[in-house]
C-alpha cells in the first residue's frame, strides 16, 4: 500500500482520453468553496450557493474552450 | 493608565492579525480556526489540502513542484504554505538523477505525460492563490473589532435574499 501511495506521488499519472475533460470539475468545484466560503457570512447557505457558482464556472469555461477550438479550426 | 490599555489592545490586535496570517499561510485555514471560525477553517483546510495534493497525485511531485524549471508556478504555490514545502522536501528527497537537469546533454529527466503534469501543476497553483484569498479573509476578520455585527448583517442578507 506505502509504495503504491508513493508511487502516486511520485510520478504523473496517465492522463489521455475524453475523460481528461472532466478534471476541470474538481478544480471549478474548489474555486466555488472557497470562494462562497469567504462571501456567505452564513455557511448554511453554501450548500445551495456553491452548486450554482460551480456550474457558471464550468460553463463559462466550456464556453470559452469551444470558442478557442471554433477559432482555431476556422485560422486552420 | 488609558494609554496604557490602548497600548495593550493594539500590541494584542497586532499579534492577532499577525498570527491570523501566519496560520492561513502555513496551514490553508488554520487561521479562521484560530480566529474561532472552526467551520469555515475546516471547509478551506479540506479544500485546500484536496486540490493541492490531487495536483500532486495528477502530475506527480517530481514535475509539479518543481522550482528549478517553473519558478513563476513554483511561486504560486509556494501560497500553499506547508502544502507546498512538504511536496518540495519530497520533490528534494527524489533521487538526484530523477529531478535535476542532465549536465552533459542539459535535458531535464522525463517526469510524466506532459498534459498529466500540466494540469498538476495549474491544480497546485491555483490551491496556493485560492490560500491568498483565505489569508486576506483571515487579515480582515482579524483585524474586525466587531465580529458579532458581521453576523447580524448576513442574517439581514439572508432574510432580503441577497448574495
Amino acid at each position: 500500500m506505502t509504495p503504491l501511495l508513493a508511487a502516486l506521488f511520485r510520478d504523473a499519472i496517465n492522463v489521455s482520453g475524453k475523460g481528461r475533460m472532466l478534471l476541470i470539475l474538481p478544480l471549478c468545484l474548489a474555486i466555488a468553496i472557497v470562494y462562497k466560503a469567504i462571501r456567505c457570512e452564513d455557511l448554511t447557505r453554501l450548500p445551495r450557493t456553491v452548486p450554482a457558482l460551480w456550474i457558471t464556472i464550468v460553463i463559462g469555461m466550456y464556453a470559452v474552450g469551444v470558442a478557442l477550438w471554433v477559432i482555431f479550426c476556422i485560422m486552420a | 493608565m488609558v494609554a496604557n490599555r490602548s497600548s495593550d489592545d493594539r500590541t494584542e490586535s497586532v499579534v492577532r492579525i499577525s498570527m491570523a496570517g501566519f496560520l492561513s499561510w502555513l496551514v490553508p485555514g488554520l487561521g479562521h480556526i484560530y480566529l474561532g471560525d472552526k467551520k469555515r477553517g475546516i471547509i478551506f483546510l479540506v479544500t485546500i489540502a484536496t486540490t493541492f495534493w490531487g495536483g500532486v497525485a495528477i502530475g506527480g511531485v517530481r514535475g509539479t513542484v518543481n522550482p528549478q524549471q517553473r519558478k513563476a508556478w513554483f511561486m504560486a504555490e509556494v501560497c500553499a504554505g506547508g502544502h507546498a514545502l512538504a511536496a518540495y522536501g519530497l520533490h528534494k528527497a527524489q533521487p538526484e538523477g530523477l529531478t535535476k537537469r542532465d549536465p552533459q546533454t542539459g535535458e531535464w529527466p522525463y517526469v510524466g505525460h506532459w498534459l498529466a503534469v500540466e494540469i498538476g501543476i495549474v491544480y497546485a497553483a491555483v490551491a496556493g492563490l485560492l490560500n491568498v484569498l483565505i489569508i486576506l479573509d483571515a487579515l480582515v476578520r482579524a483585524d474586525s473589532p466587531h465580529p458579532q455585527p458581521v453576523r447580524e448583517v448576513a442574517a439581514v442578507e439572508s432574510r432580503s435574499g441577497k448574495r
